[in-house]
């Protein structure tokens, strides 16, 4: 028992510990320790009964094909097989993820920053705007999407906004070409929820550290390069990551707004893999598309995390 | 020593969490297991829709349990978007509904297995669908057995705005006009950007329903997909003609203007089109309106008489734990005793024909003006039937994606529908 965290002084039919170093530990952490397995697995449990035993399952399924009514029959690797050389709207609905996530994230990334920055200064009436600036956050998806089909009519408000500078604007979501960045922009909406987070951290940046640099000479734009951004990177690294897994997840707008049309120019991978699983009942077909976002989610949050080391600045970390 | 107290580690931790874990999916597996045992008299029934069906169906259901005391049925009215997934998910868990409303997609089920079979049943009742449903009898059928009794059923048919009709001098629409008295009184009645003279025919029953008054049809009754017909492509040309270069329809773009989902529907009650094919659905509400003055009539015709129908019928899935009783109940909401109710609540066209041709029907106690009930069963009587192919869904989609560009004016009828046949050849497997 070599993880027991408990003293063998206080149970003597204990069998005596290993050799191996025992780490004892002091009755108050062992308190909190206990407390934090208590507390924590209302979660695990969770986890293991409607996270992990369906993942398992689906990885089962993956390999079948499945009405979700009849037994699964086994087909091996069929579905992924057809999947990557026999479906040519998965490659679409992968092309036009890919597409969203590209440009949605940088994005949303830059525009937070750029918020944030302007709301750390001393203007007027700035608690107004960081309000304004996070209310889009807090209004139901589902609500800003049917405003946004009414800002992007054809002849809806934000044409007319081009209109005024000569631009003859497109019809957003009923054209192929432009419905993608319709959703972008849709995304950049609720950039207000990173805002807020690189805010509060920049307003926690040592007042001194910019004191000092004034003192050396360093102007607004060095000082946001050399002081705030890095302090700021590790929650821009955090944002990075939440905002890669939920941009290759995006449901809802293509749900609401576009049913993936037309002719699938706004189809997403999950929105494709509802439709598999519950329009045309094939589970088995649909677990697969599940499996290989999962792997390319993995995959990009990997690369994410191998690159941080170069660019993401940790105040307890220093190297 | 309390709990807090005892050896704890690491290990212990998540074996016990693992056995509460698996004690969890055990006791959600019992559950599904419970309220099973033969002779319940407690029936589910699944519906979709809103607030209208939901009184409609539960009056019904009280009326049947008036007359079977010993019945008791649950009504669980899904939301339309989502019922299909809710009772698949109530299927695969074990606990799927006694009765079941289905629709086109009915042999998605049927040809799973997952409805019963009723040809037994309508024996032992002796029910005779061709008399009590007409032409819809046994459109719920799959290789020859009948899975769903018609409970619904309504043509659609033309609502006309009769103010604007009349100002124009344009005499009241009937069964014999042509499509082009149909493409004349539109564009008399379209003013360029204000008002169209027809919602149009995007949507697939009505499209449809123009191929079929043209000779043609989407799956013929073999099953096999036949949708680049030239009697096809000729019909769809027309209903996009009507759009781009008649310009009496609006188009996808201007109904996006009109606001959010816009479709002929709201379009009509507005007054922004002067003549829309849809289903019964907007009758009750029409009738409860001041702004427009409208009737309905059949819909028109091309070489031939025909018209799609909306309907949905009552099936019993596989789970339901007592399959007779479930009949007795269906036999009861489609009979004489159980169908005014569907009219009298505002809801739909009953699919029993005698209520159909009843007073109860053609002038409803709640109908204000005078409306042309009568359209209905006139047009059932051509109205064709659509084979419900197992893989509809698919279908759909096939057209939503295909017919995209052709709805935006970019693309031609016939090169659209060879893309379409393709594709549907692949979805439809020969048998």
């Amino acid at each position: 028992m070599a993880t027991s965290l408990s003293p063998s002084a206080t149970k003597p039919t204990e069998p005596p510990a290993p050799a191996a170093p025992v780490r004892r530990m002091s009755t108050s952490r062992k308190r909190e320790a206990r407390y934090f397995y208590l507390f924590i697995s209302p979660w695990i449990v969770g986890f293991l009964a409607f996270m992990l035993g369906p993942m398992i399952a689906s990885v089962y399924y993956s390999l079948t094909d499945w009405d979700t009514f009849t037994p699964p029959t086994f087909v091996g690797i069929d579905n992924y097989v057809r999947l990557f050389t026999e479906d040519p709207i998965f490659w679409k609905a992968l092309g036009n993820t890919f597409y969203y996530a590209a440009i949605s994230v940088p994005l949303g990334l830059v525009l937070g920053l750029w918020l944030a920055h302007l709301l750390n200064k001393q203007v007027r009436a700035r608690k107004l705007f960081r309000t304004l600036i996070y209310l889009p956050t807090l209004v139901p998806l589902v609500a800003t999407a049917m405003i946004f089909q009414m800002v992007l009519a054809p002849d809806g408000p934000l044409n007319g906004l081009l209109g005024w500078f000569g631009i003859d604007g497109p019809a957003w979501l009923l054209d192929p070409d432009w419905v993608k960045p319709a959703l972008i922009l849709l995304s950049a909406w609720g950039a207000g929820g990173a805002t807020v987070l690189l805010l509060a951290t920049m307003k926690g940046i040592p007042n001194e550290f910019y004191e000092a640099a004034e003192i050396d000479g360093a102007g607004s734009a060095r000082q946001f390069r050399s002081i705030t951004f890095p302090q700021v990177t590790p929650i821009i690294f955090f944002n990075l990551i939440m905002g890669l897994i939920g941009a290759f997840q995006i449901f809802s707008q293509v749900y609401i707004l576009t049913s993936g049309g037309p002719n699938n120019a706004s189809q997403m991978v999950v929105p494709l893999l509802f439709n598999e699983a519950f329009s045309y009942y094939r589970m088995g077909y649909a677990s697969a598309i599940s499996w290989v976002l999962f792997v390319i989610i993995l995959l990009f949050t990997l690369v994410a995390f191998r690159t941080s080391r170069r660019w993401v600045f940790y105040e307890t970390a220093m190297r | 020593m309390g709990i807090m107290d005892t050896n704890f580690s690491r290990r212990g931790f998540l074996t016990s969490t693992l056995v509460a874990a698996a004690g969890v999916i055990t006791l959600t597996a019992c559950g599904s297991d419970s309220g099973g045992g033969g002779g319940d008299s407690r029936l589910v029934m699944t519906v979709w829709g809103g607030e209208v069906d939901k009184a409609a169906y539960q009056a019904r259901i009280d009326a049947l349990v008036e007359a079977y005391p010993e019945m008791s049925v649950t009504l669980q009215l899904i939301l339309s978007d989502s019922y299909a997934q809710k009772v698949q998910t109530m299927i695969a868990g074990g606990s799927g509904p006694d009765i079941m409303q289905v629709a086109e997609n009915v042999n998605v089920y049927s040809s799973k297995n997952q409805l019963l079979p009723l040809d037994e049943h309508i024996a032992t009742a002796k029910l005779d669908l061709d008399s009590r449903f007409g032409p819809v009898g046994s459109v719920y059928s799959y290789e020859d057995t009948v899975y769903a009794i018609p409970d619904r059923s309504g043509a659609a048919i033309l609502y006309y705005n009769k103010g604007l009709f009349e100002s124009a001098g344009i005499s009241a629409p009937t069964a014999d006009w042509t499509w082009d008295d149909m493409l004349s009184a539109a564009q008399e009645l379209t003013v360029p950007g204000e008002r169209w003279g027809y919602a149009g025919a995007g949507w697939w029953p009505l499209w449809w329903s123009f191929a079929h008054q043209n000779g043609g049809a989407i799956i013929d009754e073999a099953g096999r997909p036949t949708a680049d017909s030239d009697a096809v492509v000729e019909a769809l040309q027309y209903c996009g003609d009507l759009v781009f270069k008649h310009k009496v329809v609006p188009s996808t773009i201007d109904y996006a203007n009109m606001g959010t989902d816009m479709g002929g529907d709201p379009a009509f009650a507005a007054g922004l089109v002067a003549m829309n094919t849809t289903g019964f659905w907007n009758v009750g509400s029409l009738a409860e309106q001041d702004t427009v003055e409208w009737d309905i009539a059949p819909m028109w015709r091309g070489k031939e008489q025909a018209v799609a129908t909306f309907g949905s019928g009552l099936a019993i899935s596989r789970t339901a734990k007592d399959p007779a009783l479930a009949f007795k109940a269906i036999d009861f909401l489609t009979s004489d005793k159980s169908q005014p109710l569907v009219i009298s609540m505002k809801q739909d066209v009953p699919a029993n024909v005698e209520v159909q041709q009843s007073d109860a029907f053609l002038s409803p106690s709640w109908m204000t003006d005078p409306v042309n009930m009568q359209a209905f069963p006139e047009s059932s009587s051509f109205a064709f039937k659509s084979t419900f192919i197992p893989q509809w869904n698919e279908m759909q989609q096939a057209f939503t994606d295909g017919l995209a560009d052709f709805w935006l004016g970019k693309q031609e009828a016939a090169p659209a529908l060879a893309t379409i046949q393709e594709r549907l050849e692949s979805i439809i497997p020969a048998k």
